[in-house]
């Protein structure tokens, strides 16, 4: 790294239709709801994984994935995984994706550019039920994991700042037309 | 062994009778269970069991029909763009708005980059580990290896360095234990699975390009995310049009025309020649693995209303009778719940369509699997590329009848061949290809406009009090439709007739198999522990169930060196 800033992505991943498995795409949402941030820093609601994702990471240096992570901790408790131990403690034997986050990082290596990558996750309390909301415990941790977010992207060389007026709610926003 | 034909072989037999469980299936998105019987080496009895319950028709009521979009893309990591084109689709029919010319060229254009890359990364990352041996690739030598490619297409200029490099590359991870993609492949274990039998040399090959498809499959989703303003859930489609008034700039259009020449370019000298070289050596799998009966809307309107404006015909091919291809009429569809977890018996039109959950369990032998059974005609039909293929072949559309031909001159089988696992992964090559050939068309009609001052892309339109509406998408998966009521301006009745649920679904009310129980029956299996047979036609579907959880299991590995914060 010289005087160029390292590109970091953030990247919320998940289903959003399962309830507390997209708490990534939510905090991913809130986050550019509330917070600008610096040009080298580029927020992204990645849905459900997939080889699609590779553009995008292909290109950045630093990669942050929120997601839902089943650690051994109750529900609400917020992880640190960083790339290595990603490789050595997930399994990703019969992945349920067609190709799962470290699928995609594998082939990235392998094209080229695996960036440096770190989840910050939250054991989810619901998983499996067709919901848009967060469950209670989820929404009530929210704000502690973007704010453990936001200092990974301190951390990683990029700024932000609290936006004077944050932008629409989801249940704000007109629909589009 | 360049230069001269390959031989089918014999497929390779065993003795074994007994269950054979593959759950769930890998490499495909969502969660798949196939249960078969095996009796002195071939399969008399099967299950498909999806394991995910969907119920995205529940959630969707009450809500403003032109959020569906937004909600039914989500269903899935893959198909993203079709279910919000389907959704879009069946609102615009139902409030009966005609969409701008450009706005149909536009949902076309994007629709080809999905297929693109699709199809890519079916044949490459999904579908070639059950053919191709990536370990026996370390044997091959590399010189010949370079021999062989290039003598598959004129445009190939590859070196025995490149293909050196390849195997140190993948030597290593083999080395490491670091697997990942290659994971579970049924190639992996101490004594060879004598299922796979590609020389090494075309397996060498065919890793090498495995790796080179990645960087071309990133160049289809970029062509994808221009127009279609993201990846993967794309942001353009509204009821009434398009909203991507960016993508009428040229400087737009020109980075989409150079990344689908690129990736068209690929698929002409590399997709292809690879597809016929692997096929060529796999020929006793163009008689494994086939269906009876097949069913397309069609895709790529030039009319929105007309589904006989489609680039690829509409239309069902009935009993293999090739001769006689049908018209596709929506009405022949209903949905049978008997054998699957639904309560009832009733089988229902979509319109009239019912979801209401009742898991057994499972090891039920009599229901056993979250997707309803579409039929049609009361006969369980195929649908995906090659439906797609043999309608557009049966109803003599040109570009497809000389691809066809092609192929079947290139591999020297008659028609009867397509019938078959290794016709059903050939078709999607061809509907590739076809695809690929036709992006400029619509690309120049869209400029032609664009110069002649028309940039219309929305026509607006009122919300009725009620209504009923059908969106028809033929996706890379096949038949799709969303099928929506409305009442008071707000969704009454929504359903998804999912492709996979078409393939893949369980036995009727008359109990006759689903295509992909059927095209199982009588498969041979070698090694009842790697049964790679059953993947092969299982993956020549391009199963896509929609993908519900993808939760980081931390609890399956040495999760010591985890943080918590």
């Amino acid at each position: 790294m010289t005087d160029e800033k390292k590109r970091i992505l953030v990247l919320g991943v998940g289903n959003v239709l399962f309830t507390d498995e997209g708490i990534g795409v939510r905090a991913v949402d809130e986050i550019e709801r509330l917070y600008d941030v610096s040009d080298n820093v580029t927020l992204m609601d990645g849905g459900t994984l997939g080889t699609r994702l590779m553009d995008p990471i292909l290109n950045c240096e630093h990669l942050i994935v929120i997601d839902a992570v089943l650690g051994d901790g109750p529900a609400g408790s917020v992880y640190r995984l960083t790339g290595e131990d990603l490789r050595k403690s997930l399994a990703f034997k019969d992945s349920m994706h067609q190709t799962d986050l470290v699928d995609t990082l594998i082939m990235c290596e392998i094209v080229g550019n695996r960036p440096e990558a770190v989840i910050i996750g939250m054991e989810p309390f619901d998983y499996h039920t067709m919901a848009i909301e967060l469950s209670p415990v989820a929404k009530e941790r929210q704000e502690a994991l973007m704010g453990f977010v936001l200092e990974e992207i301190a951390n990683a060389g990029g700024t932000f700042s609290k936006k004077a007026v944050p932008g629409p709610t989801t249940q704000e926003r007109e629909p589009c037309a | 062994m360049s230069g001269s034909k390959p031989q089918a072989k014999p497929t390779p037999q065993s003795n074994y009778s007994g269950p054979v469980i593959v759950d769930p299936v890998t490499r495909i998105e969502g969660h798949l269970r196939i249960d078969a019987v095996v009796e002195k080496g071939k399969i008399v009895d099967v299950r498909s069991s999806s394991q995910l319950f969907r119920g995205l028709e529940i959630i969707l009521k009450g809500r403003d029909p032109r959020d569906a979009q937004h909600f039914t893309q989500r269903a899935c990591g893959v198909c993203t763009y079709v279910h919000a084109l389907a959704s879009t689709r069946c609102v615009d029919n139902a409030v009966k708005v005609k969409i701008p010319k450009n706005a149909t060229l536009m949902r076309n254009l994007v629709m080809a980059s999905q297929y693109l890359h699709d199809h890519l990364v079916h044949f490459y990352h999904l579908h070639a580990l059950d053919w191709v041996n990536v370990a026996n690739a370390l044997k091959a030598d590399p010189a010949k290896t370079a021999v062989l490619s290039n003598s598959l297409s004129p445009n190939r200029k590859e070196t025995a360095a490149q293909f050196k490099a390849v195997q140190d590359k993948v030597g290593a991870l083999v080395a490491s234990g670091k697997l990942g993609i290659f994971t579970n492949a049924y190639f992996l274990g101490e004594k060879k699975n004598e299922a796979y039998y590609l020389p090494a040399e075309a397996d060498l090959m065919a890793t090498k390009h495995y790796l080179d498809a990645l960087h071309m499959q990133v160049k289809a989703a970029r062509a994808m995310a221009i127009f279609g303003a993201k990846n993967p859930h794309t942001q353009f489609t509204v009821v009434g049009g398009v909203t991507n008034y960016d993508a009428l700039k040229p400087e737009r259009i020109a980075e989409y025309k150079a990344l689908t020449d690129e990736v068209t370019a690929f698929i002409k000298d590399f997709y292809i020649p690879d597809l016929l070289a692997v096929a060529g050596f796999y020929k006793d799998w163009a008689a494994i693995g086939g269906t009876t009966n097949f069913i397309s809307c069609g895709e790529y309107p030039t009319d929105e209303y007309n589904l006989d404006s489609r680039f690829f015909p509409q239309g069902t091919v009935m009993k293999r009778d090739i001769a006689k291809p049908g018209n596709f009429d929506s009405n022949q569809i209903k949905e049978h719940v008997k054998h699957s977890w639904y309560a009832g018996e009733a089988a229902l039109h979509p319109y009239k369509g019912v979801t209401e959950p009742k898991y057994t369990n499972l090891n039920d032998k009599d229901r056993y699997s979250w997707m309803k059974a579409p039929r049609y005609n009361d006969e369980a039909c195929e649908t995906g590329p090659l439906a797609t293929v043999l309608v557009a072949f049966a109803k003599g559309h040109k570009p497809t009848v000389d691809a066809v031909n092609f192929v079947l001159k290139t591999l020297n089988v008659g028609p009867a061949a397509l019938f078959s696992t290794l016709g059903r992964t050939a078709a999607r090559g061809i509907e590739c290809l076809v695809t690929a050939n036709q992006i400029p068309v619509w690309l120049n009609a869209l400029v032609s406009n664009v110069k002649g001052g028309d940039t219309e892309l929305y026509t607006p339109w009122k919300m009725p009090d009620e209504a009923e509406g059908v969106g028809f998408v033929q996706a890379p998966r096949g038949l799709l439709s969303h099928w929506i009521k409305i009442k008071k301006g707000k969704i009454e009745n929504f359903q998804l007739v999912v492709p996979s649920t078409w393939s893949l679904g369980p036995r009727c009310a008359n109990g006759k198999l689903g295509p992909v129980e059927e095209a199982l029956m009588g498969t041979p299996i070698f090694d009842p522990a790697r049964p790679v047979e059953i993947l092969r036609t299982v993956h020549s579907f391009d199963p896509c169930i929609a993908c519900g959880v993808h939760v980081l299991d931390a609890h399956t590995g040495k999760t010591a060196s985890f943080k918590v914060l």
